[in-house]
């Protein structure tokens, strides 16, 4: 009995010791480290918006987090958000800064486990210079606007679209743009087909509008992987129906197909008025 | 008296240098050896691990009850691992950044707990300090010679990632052999790696 | 909830521990050699992890993070891992003396798998829940097992292969491990978190 009672001491003691040594190394490293975190994350900022003063920051349920970004007289200079995008091996954690404008000033990948070689070059200055000068009001189609890297499709698509939506939601959310509405009353009845990408190939929808109010949306054909599209469809049209406009929420773990489907029904909602007043001429 | 000295140390670095001969603490040597600059700091954290470790084991060996050795072992080290976790984090944020969980995990490296198990556990404290040395000294080597290899041929370039301190070897028009960069090229180089050292250990019958 | 079926296919196929993330290199090139130690060793693992990811989550969300002593989590970590395998080996060996012979052997050398103090680091770094954590250790140990039997498989089969003199025994081993890596990398991208 006693010998356990001297073995308990003993480790007693050499963990007291321990915990009283790393106390001390925290006591000292601690503070450094909250001032590198601070001081490298104002310098990021003040790469972007050189006259910082002060920045006030919202974090939304998302994980996402932006800062409202204020010169020494008060005025708005710009939003930077600190975005997650799940990439091709992971999640890609990136800074997007905008100015008041809706204009993109930069943005720097923070972190990310996409494949060595391949997908990090998300990384590269001449794959995130393209995003420069372009607005929240620019399409940013993959390929289109902003080169898709060849062999990294994947993490290069990924971070195209998290931008797209990102300086859209700065631009509502932050910045006072109004989100443009897409207006449903004015289509004619009928039934009508639209196409529009989503993420791996095109996507064609039927649309049914009686009265101003969209009825029925059925995917007709598709390409996407059927586990990521399951987690859009039938979500999406059901969102679309219920709350009667296109601008729904489409963060569903399936971004790509679920934007593929409102972009489609968009399409096929847009021919139908032009059609439409083709007919009345 | 130097003699026992020099034995010590050439242990660890020739003869059971820990990596090639007794295959032991080899997850940190596979995962960090994308790239030479991480490999380097990898096997000086680990080695200032070994050597404090051995130390404070080796001058507290008598207070140590025998049966709760080991424990007692384990928290020396993952003290020191803690410490070095620390440091890194304050004063080199970029190198703790890319070696990420394989720095707590030197706790578990089964170098540092086979030499305090097998050496400083019961030997004076100089000897001990020489042994450590030894050690982490052939684990550094066995790190660099890895990670040169995987770097070279993997992303063409010498103390990569960072573009400062960069050397592109074979100018821009190299295509990297991205696969030694990748998991499976770790392996397969480390295995041919072992083939090359069994082979010459034999040639000049080091045994 | 809808994350747990994610995380068993990602830390199994995706990410698996040994193949892909250089976790548990040890024992996977020590005990392969026999598909009978092999299945062993893989149960104990299996049994061990997912016990010391609940114990170290609690510990850590229960009295680390509360006194803010989050800096201790690596010792506080080895130390629980150690005691309990401890633990499991006294209590197995009275209650279960059939369980204690095929674990038994296994279980001292799982305290230094750093296989199983990744678990416990990663579960607490990437916030998971208990229940979360604890089928985050499971998939990961089940992954582990899984490279760990194959090898056994491969490796029972090389000792009757006709394999350079200096690349026998760990040297082939690992160049075999590459391969297998390199048909796990078939996996990435298939899913994340």
């Amino acid at each position: 009995m006693r010998e356990i009672i001297r073995l308990a001491l003993t480790l007693f003691m050499i963990g007291l010791t321990s915990a009283a040594l790393l106390t001390g190394v925290n006591n000292w490293t601690g503070p450094i480290i909250e001032e590198r975190r601070k001081s490298d994350y104002l310098e990021t900022i003040a790469s972007y918006f050189p006259d910082v003063e002060s920045f006030e920051t919202k974090a939304e349920e998302n994980g996402d987090s932006f800062d409202l970004i204020y010169d020494s007289a008060g005025n708005l200079l710009g939003v930077m958000g600190t975005i997650l995008q799940g990439g091709y091996g992971g999640v890609i954690t990136y800074n997007l800064a905008v100015d008041t404008e809706g204009i993109i000033l930069g943005l720097r990948i923070i972190s990310h486990s996409e494949t060595p070689g391949i997908g990090d070059v998300i990384t590269r200055e001449s794959f995130l210079a393209q995003f420069i000068g372009k607005s929240h009001e620019d399409p940013l189609q993959p390929g289109e606007d902003v080169d898709l890297v060849s062999g990294a499709t994947e993490s290069t698509g990924s971070i195209i679209g998290s931008v797209r939506r990102s300086v859209g939601h700065i631009a509502t959310s932050y910045l006072d743009f109004q989100a443009e509405i897409f207006d449903i009353t004015v289509v004619p009845d009928g039934t009508f087909q639209g196409v529009a990408a989503g993420g791996q190939g095109d996507i064609v929808v039927e649309v049914v509008v009686e009265g101003g109010r969209l009825v029925e949306i059925k995917v007709l054909e598709q390409k996407e992987t059927p586990t990521m599209f399951v987690l859009s469809y039938p979500i999406i049209p059901e969102r679309m129906i219920a709350e009667q406009k296109l601008e729904v929420d489409v963060s569903t773990g399936a971004t790509a197909s679920a934007e593929g489907i409102v972009n489609a029904v968009r399409n096929a909602l847009e021919k139908a008025i032009e059609e439409g007043e083709g007919e009345q001429r | 008296m130097s003699n026992v000295y020099l034995q010590d140390f050439q242990r660890g670095l020739i003869r059971e240098i820990p990596i090639f001969r007794l295959l032991l603490g080899m997850c940190p040597v596979l995962a960090v050896t994308t790239y030479l600059t991480n490999g380097i700091g990898m096997g000086l954290a680990a080695t200032a691990v070994l050597i404090c470790s051995n130390l404070v084991i080796s001058a507290l060996r008598n207070y140590f009850p025998a049966q709760v050795r080991i424990p007692c072992f384990i928290v020396v080290i993952a003290t020191f691992v803690t410490m070095v976790d620390m440091m890194m984090e304050a004063f080199v944020p970029a190198l703790y950044e890319r070696l990420g969980i394989f720095i707590p995990l030197i706790v578990v490296n089964c170098i540092i707990l086979g030499r305090a198990e097998a050496f400083a556990g019961k030997r004076p404290v100089l000897r001990s300090l020489v042994d450590g040395l030894g050690n982490g000294l052939g684990f550094i080597v066995a790190l660099i010679v890895l990670a040169l290899v995987r770097e070279t041929i993997g992303a063409g370039t010498i103390l990569g990632p960072d573009p400062e301190t960069a050397i592109r070897l074979f100018g821009d028009n190299y295509q990297p052999m991205l696969i030694f960069a990748l998991p499976p090229g770790a392996f397969i180089a480390l295995g041919l790696l072992l083939g090359m050292v069994n082979y010459i250990y034999k040639r000049l019958n080091i045994k | 909830m809808e994350n747990l079926l994610p995380i068993i296919f990602i830390y199994i196929l995706v990410d698996n521990f040994v193949l892909q993330q250089f976790l548990g290199i040890c024992p996977f090139i020590g005990v392969s050699r026999k598909m009978e130690t092999a299945t062993g060793m893989g149960m104990a693992v299996v049994f061990v992890m997912a016990m010391a990811t609940v114990a170290t989550w609690s510990l850590y969300t229960y009295v680390l993070v509360p006194f803010n002593l989050q800096y201790l989590e690596i010792v506080a970590f080895i130390l629980v891992i150690a005691a309990l395998v401890q633990l499991v080996e006294t209590f197995l060996r009275k209650i279960s003396p059939t369980l204690y012979q095929g674990l038994g052997i296994y279980l001292p050398l799982i305290t230094t798998n750093c296989a199983v103090l990744a678990v416990a680091l990663l579960a607490v770094r990437q916030e998971f829940t208990l229940l979360e954590s604890t089928v985050f250790a499971v998939a990961a140990a089940v992954g582990f097992s899984l490279a760990l039997l194959i090898m056994a498989g491969i490796r029972e089969r090389l000792e009757l292969a006709a394999v350079p003199k200096m690349l026998q025994g760990s040297a082939i081993t690992l160049i075999t491990a590459g391969i297998l890596s390199l048909a796990f990398m078939g996996f990435k991208g298939m899913m994340t978190l």
